[in-house]
This record gives C-alpha cells, sequence and structure tokens, in this order.
C-alpha cells in the first residue's frame, strides 16, 4: 500500500470513529431550556422587579448579601405586612434575594 | 444512526492503532534496530510510571482517614441543613443611632444613644412574631425601656394577614414606616409626629391586613384594626394631649376602629388615607401626677392622608394627619380640640457621590398655642452604606417665643440599621 492511500484510509477510519461518537452525543443546538426553567427565570426576573419597585417606597435599598438565605425568610415576612404586600409578590421578592446573595 | 459499544470500541482501536503505528514503509527501511530502540524507550517509561504510581500509593489517604473526612462532612451539610430547613427562623433585626443636639438658649450635649432590637421568629410561613425593645439613656441618666410593639402575624391567605398584639399604629405612614433613625432622612421626626404629638403612635388590639396586585404594575394595601384606644392627659380644667403609645386597658370601656387603604396606581407613587374613630376618656392630671378615674367617656377620631413618590435620585413625601377629641362635659376637662399636623420633605441623592441633600417643612397645630410650632429642616447625610448614614440637619424653628418651640437647632446623628 503506498503512504499516500495508507493515509487516507487512516482518515477514514477516524472520521467513522468521530462521527460515531458525535451521533451518540446530544446535540447542543438542539437542546431547549424546559418549562420550569423557563418559568423560574420569569418568577426570578418577576421578583427583581418587585424589589426594585417596593423596598425603596420607605427606605434605601438593601443588599442581597445582607443577609443569608434563612435570614431573608423573617426579614421578608416582616417586609410583606410593613408594605403590604400579597403572599406571592413577597415570595417573588424573597426568592430573588436567595438567589443574588 | 447509532453505534453498538462493541462496534463503537473496535473502530475507536483501529483508527488508535493506525495513527500509532509507524507505517510499513519506515519499519522496512529502518529494520530491526529501530524497533529495538523503541521497545527499550517504552521500557523505561514504563519503570518511571510505575515509580511514580507507587509514590502516589504512598500518599494516598488510608480508609481510616477517608472516612474520618467523610464523617465530618457529614456532620458539616447536617449543620448546614439545620440553618436551612428549620420550621422556625429567628431573626434579629433593628436599629441604633447616637446624637449630638444644639439648640438655642440651652448647652449643646450629646443627647442620643438608643439601641432597639427587633426580633423576627417566624413559623413556617404562617406566623411571624415581631417585637421591638427600644432602649435609651435618659437626660439624667437612667436607662429607658419601651416595648414599642410585639406583635403576632397570622398569614391567612396570599392577601389577608391576622395581626394582634401592641402595633405601630396603621393610621398614618411615618410612625408606622419611617419612624427608624436609618429610615428617617432628617435627625428628628416631623414635628408632631414624635410622641404625645398629634400623629396616633401605637395600639392594642387586633386587625386585618394585606395587600393586592392589581393588573401588571399597581397595588392595593390595606390595614384595618379595633383596639383598646387612646388615654388622655390633663392639665388642671383642660386637656394637654393625647396618649396614643398603647394601652392594656380599656378606661372608657369603648373600643376604636381605624385602618389606611394605600394605592400605588404605578411603581414609586402611593396615596394613602386613614380613618379611625372611638371613645377615649382623661385618666392622668399632668400638672399633678395624679391618676383620674372613672372620668367621662367622648368622641376620639383620627384623620390622615399620605403620599410618596420616588424617582432616581429624589424622594418625596408628606403627610397630614390629625386627631381629634370631642367635647364632653362631665370631665374634669370639658372642652375638646384637635391636634393636626402635616409636613412634605424633599431627599436627593448627589449621585456618584454618597451624599444626599433633605429639605423639609412641618406645623403642628394644638389647642394650646404654647405647643404650635412650624418648621423648616435643612440636613445633609452620607450613606457608609444604605443602612449605614450619618445626617447634619439644623431646624429653623418657629413656636411662641420664649419657649423651646421657638429654638433653633443643629443636629448630627449617626444611625445604623441591622
Amino acid at each position: 500500500m503506498s503512504n499516500q492511500k495508507y493515509f487516507a484510509a487512516r482518515a477514514a477510519l477516524i472520521a467513522a470513529a468521530l462521527g460515531a461518537f458525535s451521533i451518540g452525543l446530544p446535540s447542543a443546538a438542539a437542546e431547549k431550556p424546559s418549562q420550569k426553567a423557563q418559568a423560574n427565570a420569569a418568577e426570578f426576573a418577576r421578583g427583581a422587579r418587585l424589589w426594585a419597585e417596593n423596598c425603596n417606597r420607605c427606605h434605601n435599598m438593601r443588599d442581597p448579601k445582607d443577609y443569608r438565605d434563612e435570614q431573608w425568610r423573617p426579614v421578608i415576612a416582616h417586609m410583606r405586612v410593613r408594605a403590604g404586600l400579597s403572599g406571592d409578590q413577597a415570595h417573588a421578592i424573597l426568592r430573588f434575594l436567595q438567589e443574588s446573595n | 444512526m447509532e453505534l453498538s459499544n462493541a462496534t463503537f470500541a473496535r473502530t475507536l482501536i483501529a483508527a488508535g492503532m493506525l495513527l500509532v503505528l509507524p507505517d510499513s514503509a519506515a519499519i522496512a527501511d529502518d529494520g530491526l534496530g529501530l524497533l529495538k530502540r523503541e521497545v527499550n524507550e517504552l521500557r523505561k517509561e514504563l519503570a518511571e510510571v510505575k515509580a511514580e504510581l507507587k509514590q502516589q500509593r504512598k500518599q494516598a489517604a488510608s480508609k481510616d482517614e477517608v472516612s474520618v473526612v467523610e464523617n465530618k462532612v457529614a456532620r458539616v451539610e447536617r449543620q448546614h441543613g439545620d440553618w436551612k430547613d428549620t420550621n422556625s427562623t429567628l431573626h434579629v433585626a433593628g436599629y441604633a443611632d447616637i446624637g449630638y443636639a444644639d439648640a438655642q438658649n440651652s448647652t449643646g450635649s450629646f443627647n442620643q444613644a438608643r439601641f432597639n432590637p427587633i426580633f423576627h421568629f417566624l413559623y413556617k410561613d404562617l406566623l411571624l412574631l415581631e417585637a421591638e425593645a427600644e432602649t435609651g439613656i435618659s437626660s439624667t441618666g437612667s436607662t429607658e425601656f419601651n416595648l414599642e410593639y410585639a406583635t403576632m402575624d397570622l398569614f391567612l391567605t396570599d392577601n389577608i394577614t391576622v395581626f394582634g398584639g401592641k402595633f405601630l399604629s396603621p393610621m398614618g405612614y411615618f410612625r408606622q414606616n419611617l419612624h427608624p433613625s436609618w429610615i428617617n432622612k432628617f435627625p428628628s421626626a416631623p414635628i408632631g409626629f414624635g410622641h404625645d404629638g398629634a400623629a396616633p403612635e401605637a395600639g392594642v388590639g387586633a386587625g386585618v391586613r394585606g395587600g393586592f396586585g392589581v393588573g401588571a404594575r399597581s397595588q392595593l394595601n390595606y390595614a384595618l384594626y379595633i383596639g383598646n384606644g387612646p388615654e388622655l392627659a390633663s392639665d388642671g380644667s383642660e386637656l394637654d394631649g393625647v396618649k396614643s403609645g398603647g394601652f392594656t386597658r380599656d378606661a372608657d370601656g369603648k373600643k376604636v376602629i381605624g385602618g389606611r387603604l394605600g394605592i400605588v396606581p404605578i411603581p414609586h407613587l402611593e396615596f394613602g388615607v386613614s380613618a379611625g374613630g372611638g371613645k377615649t376618656s382623661v385618666t392622668k392630671d399632668e400638672g399633678s401626677g395624679t391618676a383620674i378615674v372613672g372620668d367621662a367617656a367622648r368622641d376620639y377620631t383620627v384623620l390622615g392622608a399620605d403620599f410618596a413618590y420616588q424617582r432616581k435620585q429624589l424622594d418625596l413625601r408628606g403627610e397630614y394627619i390629625q386627631q381629634r377629641v370631642g367635647d364632653a362635659s362631665a370631665s374634669v376637662a370639658p372642652r375638646g380640640g384637635t391636634w393636626k399636623t402635616w409636613y412634605v420633605q424633599a431627599a436627593y441623592r448627589l449621585l456618584p457621590t454618597k451624599w444626599e441633600g433633605v429639605l423639609r417643612y412641618g406645623d403642628f397645630d394644638s389647642p394650646h398655642d404654647v405647643q404650635d410650632q412650624q418648621q423648616w429642616g435643612v440636613g445633609m447625610n452620607y450613606l457608609f452604606g444604605p443602612n449605614l448614614i450619618a445626617k447634619l440637619g439644623y431646624e429653623f424653628n418657629q413656636g411662641q417665643s420664649g419657649t423651646v418651640a421657638d429654638d433653633n437647632r443643629l443636629l448630627l446623628q449617626f444611625s445604623y440599621g441591622f
């Protein structure tokens, strides 16, 4: 076998191997976020908006890093009472703070 | 098309061999000597790999050592889980401040050292117990303590919270939401919004409150309560003032009902109206300090309105509130009166700096001319953080000549909200 033919055969085998490998993997381009992930992102954005719109009705905006996750729970419960927020609004703000600290 | 694992593996091995092996022409040219050299090199590399493996085995942790680490990790995970997943959560918030005041016709002094912890106990997402313990030093050096509020909030539905205990008065806005010094943008409260002013301070009773989202961006919030109501102080045969700090007795036997409705038509703009009424009576003579029992019950009404608007660096707000006490011919102080006050305030952040300018005007009117006061306040704040503020303010006060209400004041305050 000449060198030219030998390299051609070796390249064909490598291409076949790589092709077979790529067929077995899911395509990154074809992967779409699940509905749950989309809903989470929307809820996060809603929480951020409510946080920005409501907290400075009374005081300077507090940094999400001011408290740990479990500390934000009673703080936001307190703010739900003071600011007259619905439970749904308070939960959205809490989620935003817990995911941003 | 997908290949089976076995087929795929064979393909890879074949490809690998083709890549690794030298081509046949080269073997023919170099002969056996080349192969021997390659084998020797491979043996040498194999010996080095074996030596390295042996060294790694020596350094590897024993099973016992791994077990100890695993136990430690499990303990930390357990402790961390305890923090995150408990049914009851305690959080201590609050604020503290120190201050200096220098008024006309008096000596300047460091007049403020307060520590007001607020305890939040949350049970699941069902109940919040919140209590503020206001502690401070008096002018004579004694420690003053006041349970500012102790309220239980039961989150009944998404829009209804039932509350009870001692609570900051839901009527009006400043007393309930703005009085903590790290929130209030001026070193002093607006005139008439402090203790024994025109604005109700607190109540003891129960009520409902909550909020609704309306449409995409509007909101409604409400608070409605029933409580024991305030008591009155007399000075001889005249009313001295309304005591609205909250009582666990109901001297007149008739309750007070009140509330506030807040509307947020667009984000950063809020309007509120407050109203309440019931009965009250005189229980103490301030002049002599004696208690008065069985004084006649008389009408008591509260009316208020407030607004707040924020746009970029501007914070603009104002509030009007009044308490009216009716006449009672059988009382030790028969003639009633109205205590009313209002203020408007503008604060502006001077970005990108940490400075903030404040301008406030207030007017307090009581049945006694000696208490009447108008006030301009000019201030400059420095925000070390959103909850750590140094304030410098100057009050231009106008009251009855010769009284403290007429003395201007320079104020300094440093406040920390935690």
